[in-house]
């Protein structure tokens, strides 16, 4: 009983992140709230959670709902978590879809397209911005090599042609030669 | 579509893709494809959300032309809009738009799957995966192929963005508020949405001219 309970409220605890937030990093001080107010985690497993977030595939948020899930109530608890954090998805971006698709033909709509298609560009530069600050400057300054890696890895994608999963792969083995092997 | 095909005004027949002239003859991709395709893309989506963006840009604009990059930045721009995690909402409208209902929850499930079973797998022993030399360093080199995959996608996304001159303008101010001033994407969006309809006006009234 005590576990149905918790995994109630694990899904009512991510169903409040999930409407409240709007993905990436954002979450974490939400996340990190409910996990304390439950004591289902304490704050440095919070920042372990996030660390292995950021290693495994896959948005921030469902990591973190998979493993507070898994520590407070097992797999069912995992699911449940998943499920609330999910719910703004399969719910209100489901109308979202079926309104988009049917008016993304109209004048208007592609009037408004016109202005917010250079607001998504602009988004995916600011991405490509904050990516690149986080991971090629470190504390010891401006990484050359990883830099190197990734002027191999655009070659990869934009002359080679290759696909992205095989693009991860190589560069994961690079990773372990030049940082494992060689310890630069 | 056949859930909206009942219901619609037969006027705007635009509205439902079926009809749309320009891919009739480009077969969408069926629920099994969707199921698999994003079950890669979300074995292979590392660093956020942008890079199953990226994913798509390449399987479903660039290899089988089945959307165009336009119709990708605009789903982005809903997803991105809306509350709850960006991938899961895209794939909920990417599905939606392939294969109705059902493909929108095919999409959204095959993408949760590999990095749910993951994480399972590495929280069990995760203080040992987390300070393991040789993850780490793989993890190192991953995390430097993230940007590149972006940076690849954003190439291609470009192309048939900016409709208009001014539109650079938004992209340039977008920037600027994002990086600087720390502005919500929603702001962002809603402010293009704003701009769009403007600009559009003034050049439709410079060409009634």
């Amino acid at each position: 009983m005590d576990q149905f309970i918790t995994v109630l409220q694990l899904y009512w605890s991510f169903l409040k992140i999930g409407f409240t937030s709007f993905g990436g990093l954002s979450m974490i001080p939400l996340i990190t709230s409910e996990m304390l107010g439950h004591g289902w985690m304490v704050a440095s497993e919070i920042s372990d959670i996030v660390a292995i977030a950021e290693m495994t595939p896959g948005p921030l948020g469902l990591n973190c709902a998979t493993f507070a899930g898994l520590k407070a109530a097992g797999l069912i608890g995992s699911a449940a978590a998943n499920l609330g954090a999910l719910t703004p998805s399969f719910t209100l971006c489901l109308v979202g879809a079926v309104f988009f698709e049917k008016f993304k033909r109209s004048t208007i709509m592609q009037k408004i397209l016109v202005g917010v298609r250079p607001a998504c560009i602009a988004m995916v530069i600011g991405v490509i911005c904050t990516l690149s600050m986080s991971n090629y400057v470190t504390a010891a300054g401006i990484s050359p090599v990883a830099i190197i890696i990734s002027i191999v890895d655009i070659t990869l994608l934009r002359f080679a042609k290759l696909g992205i999963p095989t693009v991860i792969i190589i560069s994961a083995v690079i990773g372990i030669l030049v940082y494992g092997v060689l310890g630069i | 579509m056949k859930i909206e095909s009942d219901n619609i005004d037969p006027s705007k027949e635009k509205a439902t893709p079926e009809t749309s002239v320009e891919k009739t003859n480009i077969p969408r991709s069926s629920l099994k494809t969707l199921f698999f395709d994003f079950i890669k893309f979300g074995l292979f989506t590392f660093g956020g959300g942008w890079s199953i963006v990226a994913q798509m840009q390449k399987i479903y604009v660039e290899e089988r032309k089945e959307i165009s990059s336009q119709e990708l930045l605009d789903l982005t721009s809903v997803g991105r809009s809306l509350p709850g995690t960006m991938i899961g909402n895209i794939a909920v409208l990417f599905g939606y738009s392939r294969q109705g209902v059902p493909g929108s929850l095919i999409c959204l499930f095959g993408m949760v799957l590999p990095p749910f079973l993951v994480l399972l797998v590495v929280a069990s022993c995760y203080t040992a995966f987390r300070s393991n030399y040789w993850v780490a360093s793989a993890m190192s080199g991953i995390r430097c192929a993230v940007v590149p995959i972006i940076i690849s996608a954003a190439f291609n996304m470009v192309k048939g963005a900016f409709k208009f001159k001014p539109c650079y303008l938004i992209t340039l101010v977008c920037v600027i508020l994002y990086l600087v001033f720390d502005v919500n994407c929603v702001y962002l969006v809603i402010l293009g949405a704003v701009c769009g309809i403007l600009i559009s006006e003034i050049y439709e009234r410079r060409r009634g001219d």
